[in-house]
């Protein structure tokens, strides 16, 4: 392989050139993605990123929607190339891994990921990663919400060859459709990552038939470098020191009165930043729990949070991070752990690791926001002898600083989801939603106060409806900051036809019927600040924000 | 009608007016046109018209009597939500659902930060006075609970007296069974004739709640402010003698009687870079290319459209200042790319450029006001494309020192490299930017961009094209006579167009052709009636339909041509499959459903000939030579440069070559071939030097 001496050949412009043309080819490969996948995870919950890799596993470019999918590729990558050095690839090649125990997330996440040849040597990795819509075990959609074994999830695959020189490991794809509830959509999304890969492998090949694809890596190394610095110089900025902050979880689903703590030491020294998980419980029987990818993940989110948004996130931004996640615990399971429920761990861990650092950071943290997104999801048969399931993930408020209100029911950290249409929901299910409104009291107080949660009232319109509700915060609340007070933790319950009321110990697996209902109500982000000093709550009391009483007790306001 | 009579001229005008600049255009019946740039008056952008009208009569002779048609392409409806200065609105809604609008989809934009703000436009109408009353309609259209008209009565009067000038009212299910919100207007009617009402049966007869009743508050908040602006400059047209109806453009790229545009304000949104589009699409055409791509690069941005088959396409929903609006318009794309760009070094010296803009205030480091950051304008300077003496036809004297120093302190001299080096790698770095841009614009639409031709507009676009075109692939650049101005000159272009939506959830294997040729032909009607207002004859008119169809699960849908004639069921299920897999690289047979229907009337508004041929002034199109530096050409080489509106059509030229004219600058790299064609149009073709 020739070498080149980098500082002989890089030039400013030309780098800066080439990031912008990454970054529109990781763009260009995730839109190929939405474009061609078929399940409508996908398509509408975005749930799915393509990224390139340098020949050292280390990420070029990526383009993800949302923040879970953050540099998760990259243990999944390091799996493949360590079953599969870069000497053994062949052109036409594209290698397969979903198992969370080889660098995976959880089972309905594929990584698919193609070697990027010119002129018979790799120069590069194209990557992608897609929720799909089914890979067995015991409920349709893999994401069983009682599961207590990784067995149970699905079918894992270890490190393989989707394709070897252009053909199809027709083994293995035999074996992948037999194993899904949809074997054609499972293969038309595979497909699709194939697709995207491509695009990436072809665009990359044409950058290295222009500028010649020693140069072409030699600013691949400078870009990752330079990036490094930045991110370097940022952490630099934030006093040293070590940070810490506890939180805990609800529930695994299986024991209801067992709560789970989670535990971060932020340590930031001499332009690096670890994060230590030590002290956060041991893994849990449910599907809780947190493979090192989404650990990662929520570290990787927690630095953009806390350095420059203008660093051009590449591998380089992950060098000065470390992690220590004690194994056996939430964050770090053993096998053969259930994992497939770790959204909601993921997404407290990335807050607990940015919350951390509020006293550190005053303008860029905020009080913690509810951080939740409740799962509720409905099945049964319709009038028409059609199954139907519907499900939706519904946000609470986010937290409050210096000169901020929250915002009201809006999703946070790792996760951007979007919320069902009362229009949506009631052509789909025998249900109707009596009302959606903004829960009054739910913001916590402060000079600047927290973004309220939100209520749902479903009254149910037929017999026999399974009901799923998967909670976090009804016995945890988002703490305030600097005399602000915390928001109102989350609160569900049952109303059926008959008056008994049932309140939902957070998580529930239950059979609803005609008359019954359900009221869920999300909780509030921390609020900011002495609420005394607040100097618009008439507002929040004309707009329906706070009640009167609520404004007498804890605004002081008579 | 006098035949004999001598003929008297006719004219239509366009007048666009900007932030900065109101734009004329005067096109007459002999096929002669002129166009002025005057400042636009802030405080009261409508004296611009009455400006424009005096200046033609002042200056060209142009009598108010002659002009038989004037059209207005406006940002009043964007500026008044950009300011926040709509009227004081209420909303009334279904009892449980008031907090709709604040709610929202609950998704962000600022993914990696944890100080948010609000994702919905909570300023239209707060809590205080949204209000819900008893009523209630099923997902089937039937009405559950009955309209609690006393409620209605209660609240209206209390939103009276909070002193709100428009009410917005949107229920659920509102675009399967619109009786109620009917009946809210007519009590409204009743109580308070003066108040203005928004229905969202109306204003976007479609489902999803938040969307529908967050367009629904946009319009009644612009209702007022838009009926006061375009009834004043009706009013001011009359008394200046201008006899010939006012009319809109609208954001879909057709124009509206100032009448109709009254009765719809949201419909006006794009009404300027619309126009850029339609006018941008002729020039194409006047070319041979029905298929392009236009870019119009001002300070700030780079908006990037696509027109096929001599379509702009149309979104069905936008963004603005924000927030999604769910209201078909000319599917504009804006980058953070323009002249204004500052460039700037990072931590790690990485040269980047934009987002953040020097604008017009203090602007470019050249315009000496102030501005001491480099941007692109001052690295155009350097390279040689513009003139600082010739900027803008010479009316903004340059200084081209400052460029100079500011490239030099900032960026030059920290990268060790020379000034004219770091001014060519702004130009690589925005122009990578902005090629990604248009790539991804065209691969999002399902096309190949190297089949297009690329038309540049705005002051900016031109400087780029040739390296845009390059970068892409693209053979072909069309500049059209005047990219400054384009958008004034689209006015007259574009058709008069009224559209109409319903929803129609059916799937395609249920449907029957009799309830779908039902739907067409209210639609129809609805439309028609408003052509009768315009005072269009029947067999004038153009009709088209669409669906928006789905997969049945599929939350998004693709616009399909519909053709009400034999089985039009089957061909709207084959029509379908086709354009899915264009666009989105695949189809399956698998049950496929309408969503909404939508029926588009057009017609032919320009009232005189089309253009004539281009006539160039006499003299000698060159004009010297000065020195440019292009990424192809290595250093500085000679450029010929040329006066636009000197060049003959039909001569060839070749590049490295600097074509000026008052609104723009073209720069030629070596390697293009240059010509003005029969319209006047400069046509640059890559790959035929000389």
């Amino acid at each position: 392989m020739n070498r080149v001496d980098r500082n002989e050949v890089v030039d400013p412009i030309t780098t800066e050139v080439i990031r912008n043309k990454l970054e529109g080819i990781a763009n260009e490969m995730e839109l190929t993605l939405l474009k061609s996948s078929f399940s409508p995870i996908v398509k509408e919950g975005l749930d799915t990123s393509a990224s390139l890799f340098t020949v050292k596993a280390e990420t070029l470019a990526q383009a993800c929607a949302i923040p879970v999918h953050l540099a998760t590729l990259i243990p999944t990558i390091r799996s493949m190339l360590q079953r599969y050095p870069l000497e053994t690839m062949k052109e036409g090649d594209a290698y397969i891994l979903n198992d969370p125990y080889c660098g995976g997330t959880h089972l309905p996440d594929i990584a698919i990921m193609t070697p990027v040849f010119h002129h018979g040597r790799v120069i590069a990795m194209s990557a992608t990663m897609t929720h799909h819509g089914d890979v067995g075990g015991y409920s349709p959609g893999s994401l069983p919400t009682n599961s207590t074994e990784i067995y149970q999830e699905g079918l894992r695959i270890p490190p393989l060859k989707f394709r070897e020189a252009g053909a199809y490991n027709e083994t293995l794809v035999a074996l992948l459709r037999q194993n899904s509830r949809l074997p054609d959509t499972l293969m038309g999304d595979l497909n699709a990552q194939l697709a995207a890969c491509n695009v990436g492998a072809r665009r990359l090949r044409e950058l290295a038939d222009v500028y010649g694809a020693d140069l072409l890596m030699a600013i691949f190394d400078e870009l990752l470098d330079r990036s490094e610095t930045m991110t370097r110089e940022a952490l630099r900025k934030i006093p040293e020191g070590t940070y810490r902050y506890v939180d805990a979880m609800d529930n695994d689903g299986i024991e209801l009165d067992k709560r789970i703590r989670v535990e971060v030491a932020v340590t930031v020294r001499d332009g690096t930043i670890e994060f230590d998980l030590a002290g956060t419980s041991p893994q849990v029987k449910g599907p809780m729990n947190c493979v090192p990818s989404g650990s990662q993940a929520a570290a990787y989110y927690a630095v953009r949070v806390l350095t420059d948004p203008t660093i051009p996130t590449n591998g380089g931004c992950f060098r000065p991070v470390s992690l220590k996640l004690p194994p056996g615990s939430l964050a770090n399971p053993v096998e053969p752990a259930p994992v497939n429920a770790r959204t909601s761990t993921i997404k407290r861990i990335a807050t607990s690791m940015v919350s951390a650092l509020a006293a550190a950071l005053p303008d860029r943290v905020a009080a913690p926001a509810a951080g939740t997104l409740l799962v509720v999801a409905f099945g049964g048969t319709g009038r028409d002898g059609k199954r139907y399931i519907v499900g939706e993930l519904i946000a609470g408020g986010s937290g409050a600083a210096q000169g901020l209100d929250g915002v009201d029911v809006v999703d946070t950290d790792a996760s951007n989801c979007m919320n069902l249409p009362a229009e949506a929901l009631e052509m789909e299910a025998p249900i109707r939603l009596r009302r959606v409104e903004l829960r009054r009291d739910s913001g916590g107080a402060g000079e600047f106060r927290g973004g309220l949660g939100v209520v749902r009232e479903y009254e149910i319109l037929a017999d026999g409806v399974t009901f799923t509700h998967r909670g976090e915060r009804h016995y945890s609340a988002a703490p305030g900051l600097e005399g602000g007070q915390p928001g109102a933790p989350a609160r569900s319950m049952i109303l059926r036809a008959g008056g008994a009321e049932e309140l939902i110990p957070s998580k529930a697996l239950t059979v609803l019927n005609r008359g019954d209902r359900v009221i869920v109500e999300t909780p509030g982000g921390g609020g900011y600040g002495d609420p005394r000093r607040r100097t618009t709550i008439a507002d929040d009391i004309a707009n329906g924000k706070v009640s009167a009483e609520a404004a007498r007790l804890l605004y002081g306001r008579s | 009608m006098n035949l004999s009579a001598a003929p008297v001229p006719r004219y239509e005008v366009g007048v666009d007016i900007g932030g900065t600049f109101t734009d004329v255009v005067c096109r007459s019946d002999r096929g002669m046109m002129r166009l002025v740039k005057i400042p636009t008056t802030r405080a009261n952008p409508s004296a611009g018209v009455l400006n424009a009208v005096q200046y033609m009569a002042r200056e060209w002779g142009v009598l108010p009597e002659q002009i038989v048609r004037f059209v207005h392409g406006t940002t009043v409806a964007t500026n008044a939500v950009l300011e926040r200065k709509g009227a004081k609105i209420g909303l009334i809604t279904t009892q449980g659902f008031r907090d709709t609008l604040e709610i929202g989809r609950q998704n962000r934009h600022a993914v990696y930060s944890v100080m948010l703000k609000p994702e919905t436009p909570v300023f239209l109408v707060p809590g205080a006075l949204r209000r819900e009353v008893p009523e209630r309609v099923t997902a089937s259209g039937e009405v559950l609970v009955a309209l609690d008209e006393a409620a209605v009565r209660r609240e209206v009067d209390d939103l009276v007296a909070q002193g709100v000038s428009a009410i917005a009212v949107s229920f659920l299910f509102s675009y399967l069974n619109q009786a109620h919100e009917r009946r809210v207007a007519e009590i409204i009617g009743e109580m308070h004739p003066q108040l203005m009402v928004s229905l969202s049966c109306e204003v976007d007869p479609a489902f999803r709640e938040y969307e529908r009743t967050c367009i629904t508050a946009f319009d009644a908040y612009l209702k007022p402010v838009i009926d006061r602006y375009l009834e004043n400059m009706e009013t001011d047209l009359e008394s200046n003698r201008v006899g010939s109806a006012l009319q809109i453009m609208q954001s879909r790229g057709g124009v509206a009687s100032s009448r109709i545009a009254r009765r719809r304000p949201v419909r006006l949104f794009l009404s300027g870079p619309a126009a850029g589009v339609i006018g941008g699409s002729m020039a194409g055409d006047a070319a041979g290319y029905e298929d392009i791509i236009t870019i119009d690069i001002g300070g700030t941005s780079a908006d990037i459209a696509l027109v096929s088959r001599g379509k702009p396409l149309i979104a069905a929903e936008g963004m603005l200042d924000g927030y999604a609006v769910r209201v078909p318009m000319v599917d504009v794309n804006a980058i953070g790319a323009g002249g204004g760009s500052i460039a700037w070094l990072d931590g790690a010296k990485s040269l980047r450029v934009g987002p953040a803009s020097a604008g017009s205030e203090p602007g470019p480091a050249c315009y000496g006001r102030g501005g001491e950051l480099p941007t692109v304008t001052d690295a155009s300077i350097v390279l040689g494309y513009v003139d600082p003496g010739y900027f803008a036809g010479g009316s903004l004297r340059l200084q081209p020192e400052l460029s100079r120093r500011a490239i030099e302190e900032k960026i030059a001299r920290p990268l060790g490299m020379s000034v004219e080096q770091a001014a060519l790698g702004i130009h690589r770095v925005v122009n990578a930017n902005m090629a990604e841009g248009i790539r991804f614009v065209s691969v999002k639409r399902g096309i190949d961009p190297r089949r297009f031709g690329l038309v540049p507009l705005g002051g900016g676009g031109p400087v780029h094209a040739a390296a845009l075109a390059r970068e892409l692939g693209m053979r072909r650049v069309i500049v059209p006579l005047h990219p400054g101005v384009l958008s004034a000159s689209g006015l007259l272009s574009a058709p008069v167009e009224h559209e109409a939506a319903v929803a129609f959830h059916d799937p395609l294997d249920h449907a029957s052709a009799t309830d779908l040729t039902r739907e067409l032909a209210a639609l129809d009607r609805q439309c028609a009636e408003l052509m009768r207002v315009e005072g269009i004859a029947p067999e004038a008119v153009d009709i088209q339909y669409f669906a928006d169809v789905c997969y049945v699960g599929q939350s998004y849908h693709l616009e399909i041509p519909l053709k009400p004639a034999g089985d039009v069921l089957a061909r709207v299920r084959k029509d379908f499959f086709a354009a899915h897999d264009r666009i989105y690289g695949h189809s399956a047979e698998g049950p496929v459903q309408f969503v909404n229907l939508r029926s588009v009337h057009q017609a032919r508004a320009s009232a005189v000939a089309a253009e004539g041929n281009y006539v160039p002034e006499e003299g000698d199109p060159r004009k010297g030579a000065r020195a440019i530096l292009t990424e192809k050409s290595g250093g500085f080489v000679e450029a010929q440069v040329y006066e636009r509106r000197r060049i003959r059509p039909g001569v060839t030229f070749y590049g490295p070559a600097v074509v000026e004219q008052a609104d723009t600058t073209t720069v030629i790299e070596p390697g293009w071939r240059a010509e003005v064609d029969g319209r006047g149009n400069l046509v640059l073709t890559q790959g035929e030097s000389k």
